[in-house]
């Protein structure tokens, strides 16, 4: 077992940070990349805070996974069943979605609930290039998690719905994942702050 | 699990330290992000040792004296040595999220004896974290698979003082086993009996290498060799052999036989079926679980061995004999 310090992979400035963190930021030329099975650029985005913000915001990660869903079977006892074409852009039983997928180490429960929220009503923000000093939270769920977990909140969006799942053939594709950073103010509870 | 790894920072020689399954961390002297190059991302650490001979061995009259064994083993038993070892464990946290989706089936009856099936539909979600360890060696038969204990101080100083077994498991292979069992737990936990939908999703949380102390205690009893393996951070048994009592099984078998019996002739003697079927099947398991003991009795037998022959393997046993239940005209797990 080696310790090394870590260096940026862009402009070769060792990373000085206070975040406990699985991904890299560099504040010098803002490039963010990770480790794990060798050095890995990360593409990311900031949602910016709105400007009538009162109070401090701290910036949650987020995968943000685009995925196409096509379900070809489904049987609920005892309700109707709320097809996930409702969530979608293609509509019928096929069709494509963003599921957000908290990267930070938090409460299972919260995680769950930020999950379905996002998911359900995307969030829709002005990016910006850094954090404006701002505190941030670590990521601790990898790139290749996050498919997983976006599979697991598709399955939960049917299975909430009235009545008692029992059955759901689908085929679920990612075609893109991406890192982005949603500011939340903390009091009280986690209020959107973009 | 709370075991910290201490290092010191490449940049400014300060001393850090590494939560256990992490590979990142950060120098509190000059702020500089710290990586842990391990071997394929693993992370091997060692837990102190906190014992000594003279304690292990004195904390053997305690042992002796539980559960089933000779009643005169306190006595007679004479500690021969005591060393400690190191084992080695792969250790991971398996973050297990998804939904189990299925059905239960319940047995009512009406008024009129007339007997109806009802399914009752069960969606549950699945979201836990399941600490889980393996040892990562043959350990020969000493009697343990899996850590007890999560907690403790990691330090390498007696490291290389003490005999350690070497890892013969791969990652791949341990993490393989552990995706398994938390799929288990997960499924137990669920409390789905008839399950028609399954999707479950495993995320290793971090994977260690640890390497834990162990004392291994031998001891003599009339003239026939026992031991006991002890936790060398918490100072608990953790496997063992030891004399069982003439006494005890003679008791055991007798009182099995009795119970058995007046179950069994209750059940008859009340001139109703169910009751005398239902009361030759308690009588059976009765009889079953004290014969076992007689059986085996003659040697007591705790930790993770093949050849247990009663305990939870037992219990597992009887549990295959409830299958009985299901061809009673009645249900009797109402």
């Amino acid at each position: 077992m080696k310790v090394v310090q870590v260096k940026c992979p862009q402009c070769g400035l060792p990373i000085q940070t206070k975040v406990l963190d699985q991904l890299f930021y560099c504040e010098s030329c803002h490039t963010l990349h990770s480790r794990n099975g060798g050095v890995n650029i990360v593409p990311y985005e900031i949602a910016d805070v709105r400007p009538d913000l009162k109070g401090q915001a701290t910036y949650y990660p987020f995968w943000r996974v685009f995925c196409t869903v096509n379900i070809t079977n489904s049987n609920v006892a005892g309700g109707t069943l709320y097809k996930l074409s409702k969530y979608m852009q293609g509509g019928g039983n096929t069709g494509s979605l963003n599921v957000f997928v908290p990267a930070a180490e938090m409460d299972i429960g919260t995680s769950k609930q930020l999950a379905m929220s996002l998911t359900y009503e995307p969030p829709r923000y002005r990016p910006r290039m850094d954090f404006g000093g701002r505190e941030r939270l670590g990521t601790n769920i990898t790139k290749e998690e996050a498919a997983d977990v976006a599979d697991f909140v598709i399955v939960t969006m049917e299975a909430e719905k009235p009545g008692v799942l029992q059955s759901l053939t689908y085929d679920l594709k990612v075609n893109d994942i991406k890192l982005i950073y949603l500011p939340y103010s903390s009091a009280p509870g986690l209020v959107p702050a973009w | 699990m709370s075991i910290e790894v201490s290092l010191n920072c490449p940049a400014c020689g300060g001393a850090v330290k590494a939560q256990e399954g992490r590979t990142t961390l950060n120098c509190q002297y000059c702020g500089s992000a710290l990586f842990l190059e391990g071997d394929a991302g693993v992370i091997t650490i060692a837990f102190k040792n906190k014992m000594d001979r003279e304690r292990a061995s004195s904390l053997s009259q305690g042992w002796f004296r539980k559960g089933w064994k000779a009643r005169d083993l306190a006595t007679k038993g004479k500690v021969l040595e005591a060393y400690p070892i190191y084992l080695p464990f792969w250790m991971t946290r398996m973050r297990v999220l998804g939904w189990i989706c299925g059905y239960e089936e319940r047995q009512r009856s009406d008024s009129k004896g007339n007997t109806r099936t009802e399914r009752i539909p069960k969606e549950e979600m699945v979201l836990h974290d399941y600490p889980l360890s393996e040892i990562a060696c043959d350990p020969g038969d000493l009697g343990i698979k899996r850590l007890r204990n999560f907690s403790g101080d990691s330090g390498l100083e007696d490291f290389t003082m003490i005999p350690t077994y070497e890892a013969t498991t791969s990652k791949d292979q341990a993490l393989d086993h552990m995706k398994g069992e938390a799929v288990t737990n997960a499924r137990r936990d669920s409390r789905v009996p008839h399950i028609t939908f399954e999707r479950l999703h495993v995320l290793p949380r971090a994977m260690s290498m640890v390497y834990y102390p162990i004392w291994v205690v031998r001891y003599s009893y009339n003239e026939n060799m026992y031991f006991y393996t002890m936790d060398g951070v918490t100072g608990e048994v953790i496997s063992g052999r030891a004399p069982g009592d003439h006494l005890y099984q003679s008791l055991a078998i007798t009182a099995g036989t009795s119970i058995g019996g007046i179950m069994a002739g209750l059940g008859i003697a009340s001139g109703v079926t169910e009751f005398a079927l239902g009361g030759v099947v308690i009588g059976a398991a009765i009889f079953f679980l004290t014969y076992t003991f007689f059986r085996h009795g003659s040697e007591i037998i705790q930790g993770d061995f093949d050849d247990k022959k009663y305990g939870i393997s037992t219990l597992k046993g009887l549990a295959g004999m409830s299958d009985l239940f299901k061809f009673l005209p009645f249900d009797m797990r109402r």
